[in-house]
C-alpha cells in the first residue's frame, strides 16, 4: 500500500472545514465515503501486527510501534458500530495527528485525496449516517458521491477516548 | 576595566550560583563540624571569587558585601575564632542576601542601599569583636591516633633547626629503627628536606647488614622547643652525633634562597613607562621595602588540637578521591542521543531474531558478531544512561536548610535524617520531583511533629524526625518521607470528610481509602491555617505531580506513632532486565527484578481455600493464584494450574502468584511510553519493541495486584 | 614563532577572561585550574620540549595555592626563570612580600586592566 506522508505547515481548525481551499482524505468503511482533513493525516501505512492492550473497550484494538514510538490504533467500524471483517490486502492504518498526539485508524481501504470547496460542504443532516452524527462536521459532495467528513478531534478525544476511560476506571 | 566581557556574563553567573551552593550547603556543615577547617577554606575561596569577579563585570556592591562576609571567614578558617552558632546563623542570613544580590544583578535591578544588606553588614563588622574561645578544645572528633605524642610545646615560637644525626653503627643491633624517629619528627613539625649521607658506606664485601652507616640532616620547622627534638633522638645518638642547630626563621620554604629572577633584567621601568608598572614589580625603588615577614603559620594549638589536624588531613585525603568531575551537557543532544540508542538497541534486536532462523554454516559467525553488538550496545546504552541520571541528591539539597528554617520557625525540635541521595535517576524525574517533596516536608514539619513539650508527654524523645530516603526497587525509584510525629487520625479526617461532603456518614471505608482522602482537593484538617501549609491546596497537587510523572503516592501510618509516605516513580528512559512469558498467544514482559522463582506446581500444591480462593503452597506458605488470562481477558493455552507455570513475584514486600503458560526467555528490554499518545493502562508498566518488530507490553506488577483484587471482589 | 601564556585561576570565568584579553592581543593561553593542575601541565609541556613564556596565576586555589606553586616552579630547572604574574585580589603590602619572597615577578590586582597586563608582560617577555 502506498504510504503517503502529509504533512503540510497549513493550521486546520477544529472543525475540518475552512474558508480557502480543503482537501479532504477519502477513505471506505463498508460501502460508505468518509473523509479527513489532509492536514491532520500524518501517514498512511499497510497494515501490521497489533499489540492487543488489556481490558480496553473493544473499538481501541491495542497499540503498534510507529519506528520506535508506540501508537495506539483505533478500529473504526467498531467505534461505529459496524460489524468487523477480516484484514484485506487493502486495509489500512491511516496515522491522524489529534491535539499532539499520534493515533492510527484502521479503515477498509483508502481512496483518492479530494478536494473540496466551500459550497460543496453542508452541515450534517440528522439522518442517513451510522455515525453520531456530533462527529461530523459536515457532509461533502465529490463528484457524484457524498462523504461523511470527520472530526476527529471530537471522535477520538471526547467520544470515545472518555468511553476508554471509564470503562477501565 | 575596560574590554568587553559581556559573553562571560553566563559563565560567570553559573560559576557563582555554583559556589552559592557550595556556600550554603558548607554552612550547614558547619553547623555539626564548627572546626572543620577545609570546609572553611571551602567556603571562603567560594566567597572570595565571588568578590573579586563581581568587579569585573560592574557588580560592585556583590562584591562589597562579599568582601564582608570573608572579612568574617578569613579569621575562622585561620582559626583566630572559632564558629558559634550565632555566627553561623548569620553567615547564612548573609549567604540569603548575596543570593539576593546575584538575582538582581542577574535581573538587572539595581540595588544600592538595601536595608537588610546594611543591617547585615554592620553585624558582619561586629561579630567578631568579642574574641570567641580559641579553637574548640573538645574531643569530640577521635583520639591522637598513635599513642606517643610529642608533649605539649612550651613556648609558641615558631623554628627552623637544622638537625644533623650520625646515629652509631650499633643502632640497628640495640632495637631502633630510624624510620621511627623520623615520623617522631614529623610529628612535631614539617620536615622540610632530609639529605642522606652515606659517606661512612664501606664496600660491599665488607658491609655487615646489622650495621648503621647511614647518617642524615634535615631541616625541621616546628612549634617545639630545642629540648623536644632532642628526647626524640635520646636514645640513638651517640656523643656528638646529634647537632641541632637553629636556623633564622622564615615563612618561606627553607630551601635555598631565590634568586633574583633575571627576566626582571628586562623589566626595568623607566619614566616613559606606564607609572603603575613599578607596583606591578613590588615597588622597585632603591629604599625598598622594608616589610616585615609575615607568619604564615598560626598561632601554636595544643596538643589535641593537633591530632584534630591530623584526623582533617587525613578526612580531606578521604574526601579527595570522591571527587568527581562533573561537566554541562546539552540535554537536547542527550534527548536526541537516547533515542538514537534507543533504537539501535531495538535494531539489534531485530537482528538477533532473523540471526536465529539462518541455518548456514555461517551461523556461529553471524551469533558471535550478534553477541559483540550486543555488548557494544549495552555498553553504550549505559553509559548514555548515566549521563541523564543524576544521584538525587541535587533534589534532596535543599532540604536541610528547609527543615532547619522551619524547625525554628515553629518552635519544634526537628532533625532531617537523609539516606539514598546517591540513587539515581533521570534528570527531568528530578526537577519535577522537588515540589511535591517540598510540600511534604513542609506537611511533616507544620501539622505531623508534635511541639517538644507535647512530645515529652507522650513519651518520646523532644526531638522530632524526619527521615528522608531514595532507593530503587523493581524498575521503579521510591522515595520515603518519613516522619515519627502525630500519624493521621481516622476520626478527624472521616469527620471533616463528611463535612466537606466529600464522603456521607454511612460510606464504610477502609483505613487505605480513609487515608486516600487526605488527596482530595481543599482537603484539610488544619485547625488554622499558617502560612506554610493548612491551605489544604497541597497534597492533591503532590499526588497530581507524581501520577503524571506516571507514578503513585501510598501512605502508611498509625495514629500517634508517625507517618511514611511512599512516592513510587518510574525511571524516565529506562532499561530493565526483562522476562518474556506467553500465555495463548498474547507476549507480556515481566521486569526480573520482580520474579522471586518460578516453578511448574504438582497438584497437592494447588488448593482452593474458602474465603481466599485457589492458591498454591510453595513450603508452606499459600499465595493466590492470579491467572493473567483472567485479569487481561486474555486466551490461554493452558487453563489449569499443574499444565501451567507460575511466577512468585514480589514488589513492596507484597507477594504474588502469576499464571502463564510458558516462559520464552530473558532479555534487555528498552521501555517506550504507551502514555506519548495514549494513556497509562492499569497493569501495564510501559511498552517495549519486540524482535519482530511489534509491540511487548511490560508488566506493572503492583498495578497487577491491584486489578487482580477488584477482579477478585467482582467475582465474591 | 608564537608567545605561550600559562592562565591558572580555578574560577573559568576568570580563565577565560584573562586568555580572551591575552588571545585578543596574539598570545596563545593554556589554562590550568589550580597549582597542582599547572605543574601537570607544565611537566607535559616540558615532555614536549615546550615552555610558557609567561606564567600568569591566582593565589587563592584549592590542592595547591599561588604562592605555593611559584616555589614549587623557582625550584624547578626547567621554569626556573620562566616570569610568573600573579593576578589576585589581595593588595596588601605583606602578601605582596610573600609571593615575591616566593620568586614571582610581578602582582597584578583584580580586576584586571587587559591594558595593564599586556604592558607587563610586554616588559617581561625577552
Amino acid at each position: 500500500m502506498a504510504t503517503a506522508a502529509a504533512g503540510t505547515t497549513q493550521e486546520s481548525g477544529q472543525q475540518g472545514i475552512e474558508a480557502e481551499d480543503n482537501q479532504f482524505l477519502t477513505f471506505c468503511l463498508r460501502d460508505e465515503l468518509y473523509g479527513i482533513d489532509i492536514h491532520r493525516v500524518k501517514e498512511i501505512k499497510g497494515y501490521s501486527a497489533i499489540t492487543k492492550i488489556p481490558n480496553m473497550p473493544s473499538h481501541i484494538k491495542g497499540v503498534l510501534n510507529l519506528r520506535g514510538t508506540i501508537v495506539p490504533i483505533v478500529e473504526l467500524r467498531t467505534a461505529f458500530g459496524m460489524p468487523t471483517i477480516d484484514y484485506t490486502a487493502f486495509t489500512v492504518i491511516i496515522l491522524v495527528i489529534v491535539r499532539d498526539r499520534t493515533l492510527g485508524l484502521v479503515v477498509d481501504s483508502v481512496s483518492d485525496v479530494v478536494h473540496m470547496g466551500q459550497k460543496d460542504i453542508q452541515a450534517s443532516p440528522d439522518f442517513g449516517t451510522k455515525v453520531d452524527v456530533k462527529f461530523l462536521s459536515g457532509i461533502g459532495k465529490s463528484g457524484d458521491k457524498l462523504v461523511a467528513l470527520l472530526n476527529i478531534d471530537q471522535l477520538l478525544t471526547e467520544g470515545y477516548m472518555q468511553e476508554a476511560a471509564a470503562a477501565t476506571a | 576595566m575596560n574590554g568587553d566581557y559581556s559573553k562571560f556574563l553566563q559563565t560567570f553567573f553559573e560559576e557563582v550560583t555554583e559556589h552559592l551552593s557550595v556556600l550554603e550547603s558548607g554552612l550547614l556543615t558547619l553547623e555539626q563540624n564548627p572546626n572543620d577547617v577545609e570546609v572553611l577554606n571551602r567556603i571562603f575561596r567560594s566567597v572570595h571569587t565571588i568578590k573579586g569577579a563581581g568587579p569585573m563585570f560592574g557588580f560592585t556592591t556583590m562584591s562589597r558585601f562579599a568582601h564582608e562576609v570573608e572579612t568574617v571567614l578569613d579569621p575562622l578558617r585561620n582559626r583566630k575564632f572559632s564558629a558559634t552558632r550565632e555566627i553561623i546563623d548569620l553567615l547564612l542570613e548573609s549567604a540569603d542576601c548575596l543570593k539576593m544580590l546575584v538575582e538582581a544583578a542577574k535581573n538587572g535591578t539595581v540595588i544600592d542601599e538595601n536595608k537588610t544588606m546594611l543591617d547585615l553588614e554592620a553585624r558582619l563588622e561586629t561579630c567578631l569583636i568579642i574574641p570567641a574561645p580559641a579553637p574548640d578544645q573538645k574531643a569530640t572528633s577521635g583520639p591522637p591516633s598513635t599513642a606517643p605524642t610529642a608533649p605539649a610545646p612550651v613556648t609558641s615560637v615558631h623554628r627552623t633547626y637544622q638537625i644533623s644525626w650520625i646515629p652509631g653503627e650499633d643502632l640497628f643491633q640495640r632495637g631502633l629503627n630510624p624510620l621511627k624517629l623520623f615520623e617522631e619528627m614529623g610529628r612535631m613539625g614539617t620536615v622540610r628536606s632530609c639529605v642522606l649521607s652515606a659517606s661512612r658506606l664501606p664496600d660491599l664485601t665488607e658491609l655487615d647488614p646489622q650495621r648503621c652507616y647511614l647518617s642524615w640532616t634535615c631541616t625541621l620547622e616546628t612549634d617545639y622547643p630545642r629540648e623536644d627534638i632532642e628526647s626524640v633522638f635520646e636514645f640513638a645518638a651517640t656523643p656528638g652525633g646529634l647537632t641541632i642547630t637553629s636556623l633564622p626563621s622564615s615563612s618561606a620554604a627553607a630551601q635555598p634562597t631565590q634568586e633574583p629572577d633575571p627576566q626582571l633584567a628586562h623589566s626595568v621601568i623607566d619614566e616613559e613607562d606606564d607609572p603603575r608598572l613599578a607596583e606591578v614589580f613590588f615597588g622597585q625603588r632603591s629604599d625598598s621595602l622594608g616589610v616585615i615577614l609575615v607568619e604564615q603559620r598560626a598561632v601554636t594549638p595544643a596538643q589535641l588540637v593537633k591530632a584534630l589536624d591530623r584526623q582533617e588531613t587525613l578526612r580531606a585525603k578521604a574526601k579527595e578521591q570522591k571527587v568527581e568531575a562533573s561537566m554541562r551537557v546539552d540535554t537536547e543532544k542527550v534527548d536526541k542521543l537516547v533515542n538514537l540508542v534507543g533504537e539501535l538497541a531495538i535494531t539489534q534486536s531485530m537482528l538477533s531474531a532473523l540471526g536465529g532462523r539462518f541455518e548456514i554454516e555461517h551461523l556461529p559467525i553471524l551469533q558471535e558478531r550478534l553477541l559483540q553488538l550486543e555488548r557494544n550496545t549495552r555498553e553504550i546504552q549505559e553509559r548514555v544512561m548515566g549521563i541523564r541520571m543524576l544521584p538525587i541528591s541535587t533534589a534532596f539539597s535543599r532540604f536541610p536548610r528547609l527543615v532547619r528554617d522551619l524547625s525554628a520557625k515553629m518552635k519544634k525540635k526537628i532533625q532531617l535524617v537523609i539516606s539514598g541521595e546517591e540513587t539515581e535517576l533521570d534528570k527531568t524525574v528530578i526537577e519535577a520531583i522537588g515540589d511535591p517533596l517540598t510540600h511534604l516536608l513542609r506537611n511533616a514539619c507544620d501539622h505531623a511533629l508534635e511541639p517538644p513539650e507535647e512530645r515529652v508527654v507522650a513519651g518520646k524523645p523532644e526531638q522530632g524526625t524526619i527521615r528522608l530516603n531514595a532507593f530503587h526497587e523493581g524498575g521503579k525509584i521510591c522515595i520515603t518521607v518519613e516522619d515519627d510525629g502525630r500519624g493521621l487520625n481516622r476520626d478527624k479526617i472521616l469527620a471533616k470528610a463528611i463535612k466537606q461532603r466529600i464522603i456521607t456518614g454511612n460510606d464504610i471505608l477502609s483505613d487505605d481509602q480513609v487515608w486516600a482522602l487526605i488527596f482530595r482537593p481543599g482537603f484539610t484538617t488544619a485547625e488554622e491555617l499558617t502560612d506554610v501549609s493548612g491551605r489544604g491546596v497541597g497534597m492533591d497537587i503532590v499526588k497530581r505531580n507524581v501520577e503524571e510523572l506516571g507514578g503513585l503516592v501510598s501512605i502508611k501510618t498509625v495514629t500517634g506513632r508517625g507517618t511514611t509516605f511512599t512516592l513510587s516513580l518510574p525511571l524516565t528512559l529506562a532499561i530493565i532486565e526483562g522476562m518474556t512469558i506467553r500465555v495463548g498467544q498474547d507476549k507480556y514482559i515481566v521486569p526480573l527484578l520482580s520474579i522471586l522463582e518460578s516453578i511448574q506446581p504438582k497438584a497437592d500444591m494447588v488448593k482452593t481455600l474458602i474465603g481466599k480462593g485457589e492458591g498454591v503452597n510453595i513450603r508452606g506458605v499459600f499465595y493466590p493464584i492470579v491467572r493473567l488470562h483472567e485479569v487481561f481477558d486474555l486466551q490461554p493455552e493452558h487453563k489449569n494450574p499443574e499444565e501451567a507455570i507460575l511466577l512468585v513475584l514480589e514488589v513492596e514486600g507484597e507477594r504474588v502468584v502469576v499464571m502463564v503458560d510458558e516462559i520464552l526467555g530473558q532479555q534487555q528490554v528498552v521501555i517506550k511510553s504507551i502514555e506519548e499518545n495514549f494513556r497509562k493502562v492499569d497493569g501495564v508498566a510501559g511498552a517495549t519493541i519486540l524482535g519482530d518488530g511489534t509491540v511487548g507490553l511490560i508488566l506493572d506488577v503492583r498495578g497487577l495486584m491491584k486489578l487482580a483484587r477488584q477482579e477478585q471482589s467482582i467475582a465474591v | 614563532m608564537s608567545r605561550v601564556i600559562l592562565v591558572v585561576d580555578d574560577s573559568p570565568t576568570m580563565r577565560g577572561m584573562v586568555s580572551h584579553a591575552l588571545n585578543e592581543a596574539g598570545f596563545e593561553t593554556t589554562e590550568a585550574e589550580n597549582g597542582k593542575d599547572a605543574l601537570i601541565k607544565l611537566t607535559t609541556m616540558e615532555v614536549g620540549g615546550a615552555k610558557p613564556d609567561v606564567i600568569v596565576t591566582d593565589i587563592n586555589m584549592p590542592e595547591m595555592d599561588g604562592i605555593e606553586l611559584v616555589r614549587e616552579i623557582r625550584k624547578l630547572s626547567a621554569f626556573k626563570h620562566v616570569p610568573v604574574l600573579v593576578l589576585t585580589t589581595d593588595n596588601t603590602d605583606e602578601k605582596k612580600e610573600v609571593g615575591r619572597a616566593a620568586g614571582a615577578t610581578g602582582w597584578l590586582v583584580k580586576p584586571f586592566d587587559s591594558e595593564l597586563i599586556l604592558k607587563v608582560i610586554r616588559k617581561v617577555l625577552p
